[in-house]
C-alpha cells in the first residue's frame, strides 16, 4: 500500500510533464506561448541558488501567515461556536474577506504596513483565516452531544470542554481547510511579494520576469511555486495521518 | 468504592417534582387544579432501582433532572443532601449514557479516566483505578486500543468503567444496553451485578427491558406513559449475589410477570 501511494502521484506528474513536452515539441509551439518543461527545469537548475533563496522567503511568508490565520481562526471560531449572536455578526465579514479579490487591495496594504514582510504575512493571514474559522465552527459544533452531556455531568469547565472535546473534534475539518489554504497562502504571498518593493521571494522574481519578458525566469518561478506547494501538501498529509489516525478518513486510506 | 449506605437519610429524594417543556408535561402533571399529580420518590442508599416504562415517558428526563443537567419546573430534588446542581459540581453523580460517548482520539485507558481528568479539584480522595477496572471488565488487552477497534459491547464496558472510576455514590444509567444485541446484554447484566451489587453504590437505571430490570434491581418502578408517574413499585426479593442463570428461576419469572402486568395496566390507563 505504501509504495502505491508514492508511485501513483509520481506517475501522474511525470505523465503530465511528458504530454506537455510532447505537445510543445511535436507541434513546435512558440516559446512565448508555451515552453517545454525540460527547458524550464534546466533554467531552474542553473539558477537554483536564486530560486531556493527566494522560495525560502515565500515559504516563510506563507507559513507564518497560515499560523497566524489558524490562531486567530481558533479564537474567532470558539467565540462563534459559543455565541450565536457573534456567529451571525462575524459570518458576513468572514465571507466578505473570502470573496473579495485581495489582489485589489495589496497596494493599500503595502502603503499601510510598509514594504517587505509585514504586508505579505498580513494578507496571507487575512485571506486564509475565513476557511479556518468556518472549519473550526463546524467541527466544534459537531462534537458528539453524548460526550458534551457527559462532560457537563461532572461540571467540566468551558475551557475543558473546548480543550478536551471541541478542538479535537474540529481537527479533521481544520486539516481539510489547511489543504485548501496552502494553495491560497502561497498565491497570496507570491502576489504581495510582487508589489511590496522588497525584491524578495518568488513573487518578486515572477514580477520582474513578467515586466522584462523573461519567459524562462517566470516559468521557473511557477515551477518553484508548484514544488513548494506539493511539498507543503505532502507535509500536511503526513501530519494528518499521524494526528488523525483515529478518524474514519484516515482508516479508509489504510485499507 | 463509596459506601453510600453509611450516609444518613435517603440517597435521592424527589418531592412534588414536575417538569415541562413549554406546554408539554414530561414529569408529573403541572396542570393547575385537581388533576395535579407531581412526582414523589425516595431512593434508599445502596439500592439498585430501575425505572421501566414506555418509550418517551420521561424516564430519561427524570435522570437528567436528578443528575443536575436539567432544572425542574417545580418541586424539589435532593441528592445526598444537596441540590442536583451542587451534587454535579461535586462530581457525586456518575453517568452511563445510552451511547457510550467515547472520544475517538483517546485510547481506551484515557477514555476510562476522562471523568477524572476534568474538573479535577472535585475528585473524591479515593478515586477508582481505571486500568484495574478495565481489567475487571475483561478489557486488559485493549487498554491501549482506540474505540473504533472495539465492539459495541466493549465500548459500553469502557463507558461503565469510566463512570465507576469516579467512585460517585450515585450511578445513573440511561438505557445503557439498549443498542446491544441480546447475548451482549445478558453478559452486561452479569457484569453490572458483579461490579455494583454489594458496593454500597446507589444506582438509578432506566430501561425498556423487563428482564434487565428484574435481574439487576432491588426495586422496579413502573412508569405511566408521558407525563411520567410511578404507577407500580415492585420490590425484587431475589437473593444477592445474583446467579448467572437468575432468569431461569421461578421467582424471577413470577416477578417479571408482575412487572409486565403492571406495565400493561400503565399502558391502558
Amino acid at each position: 500500500m505504501k509504495s502505491k501511494t508514492i508511485v501513483a502521484p509520481i506517475v501522474g506528474v511525470v505523465t503530465f510533464l511528458a504530454v506537455w513536452e510532447f505537445v510543445v515539441r511535436v507541434f513546435a509551439v512558440r516559446p512565448f506561448v508555451l515552453r517545454a518543461p525540460s527547458r524550464i527545469c534546466a533554467y531552474l537548475w542553473k539558477h537554483l541558488d536564486d530560486y531556493a533563496g527566494a522560495g525560502w522567503v515565500t515559504v516563510q511568508h506563507a507559513l507564518v501567515g497560515l499560523g497566524l490565520a489558524l490562531l486567530s481562526a481558533l479564537l474567532i471560531g470558539s467565540a462563534m461556536a459559543a455565541s450565536a449572536f457573534f456567529e451571525q455578526a462575524a459570518q458576513p465579514v468572514l465571507t466578505l474577506v473570502q470573496v473579495t479579490p485581495f489582489v485589489a487591495y495589496i497596494a493599500s496594504m503595502v502603503l499601510w504596513l510598509g514594504p517587505g514582510t509585514r504586508p505579505a504575512v498580513f494578507v496571507v493571514a487575512l485571506v486564509c483565516m475565513p476557511a479556518f474559522a468556518f472549519a473550526a465552527v463546524d467541527g466544534m459544533r459537531g462534537a458528539d452531544p453524548a460526550s458534551r452531556e457527559l462532560l457537563a455531568s461532572v461540571d467540566a469547565s468551558r475551557w475543558e470542554v473546548l480543550w478536551r472535546l471541541r478542538l479535537p473534534a474540529a481537527s479533521p475539518s481544520l486539516f481539510t481547510a489547511a489543504r485548501y489554504n496552502v494553495g491560497l497562502a502561497l498565491i497570496a504571498a507570491y502576489l504581495v511579494e510582487g508589489g511590496n518593493f522588497a525584491n524578495e521571494g518568488l513573487g518578486a522574481i515572477g514580477k520582474r520576469a513578467a515586466a522584462l519578458n523573461e519567459g524562462n525566469a517566470l516559468w521557473g518561478a511557477v515551477f518553484a511555486m508548484a514544488i513548494i506547494g506539493s511539498v507543503m501538501l505532502i507535509a500536511i498529509s503526513l501530519a494528518q495521518r499521524f494526528t488523525l489516525h483515529w478518524h474514519a478518513s484516515q482508516r479508509s486510506q489504510q485499507r | 468504592m463509596f459506601d453510600s449506605s453509611s450516609v444518613a437519610g435517603p440517597a435521592v429524594t424527589v418531592r412534588g417534582l414536575a417538569k415541562a417543556f413549554g406546554e408539554l408535561d414530561i414529569i408529573g402533571d403541572t396542570m393547575i387544579g385537581d388533576t395535579s399529580a407531581p412526582l414523589d420518590l425516595d431512593i434508599e442508599p445502596g439500592t439498585f432501582v430501575s425505572i421501566i416504562g414506555p418509550s418517551g415517558c420521561g424516564k430519561s428526563t427524570l435522570l437528567r433532572v436528578i443528575a443536575g443537567l436539567e432544572p425542574a419546573t417545580s418541586g424539589d430534588v435532593v441528592v445526598f443532601g444537596q441540590s442536583p446542581q451542587l451534587a454535579r459540581t461535586h462530581k457525586r453523580v456518575a453517568m452511563v449514557p445510552q451511547q457510550p460517548g467515547l472520544l475517538p482520539w483517546r485510547t481506551v485507558a484515557a477514555n476510562a479516566s476522562l471523568l477524572l481528568d476534568v474538573n479535577k479539584r472535585a475528585n473524591p480522595v479515593d478515586v477508582g483505578d481505571p486500568v484495574r477496572l478495565l481489567g475487571a471488565v475483561g478489557l486488559d488487552e485493549f487498554v491501549h486500543a482506540y474505540p473504533h477497534e472495539l465492539s459495541g459491547g466493549m465500548q459500553q464496558r469502557v463507558a461503565l468503567v469510566r463512570a465507576l472510576a469516579l467512585n460517585a455514590p450515585l450511578l445513573v444509567m440511561d438505557e445503557p444496553f439498549a443498542a446491544l444485541d441480546e447475548i451482549t446484554r445478558a453478559e452486561m447484566r452479569v457484569l453490572v451485578n458483579r461490579l455494583v451489587s454489594g458496593t454500597g453504590v446507589t444506582v438509578l437505571f432506566v430501561t425498556h427491558s423487563i428482564d434487565e430490570a428484574v435481574a439487576l434491581s432491588d426495586r422496579v418502578l413502573v412508569s405511566s406513559p408521558r407525563p411520567l408517574r410511578v404507577v407500580a413499585d415492585v420490590a425484587i426479593d431475589l437473593p444477592r449475589p445474583r446467579a448467572t442463570n437468575i432468569e431461569d428461576q421461578p421467582r424471577f419469572v413470577e416477578l417479571s410477570r408482575s412487572v409486565r402486568s403492571a406495565l400493561r395496566e400503565a399502558m391502558q390507563a
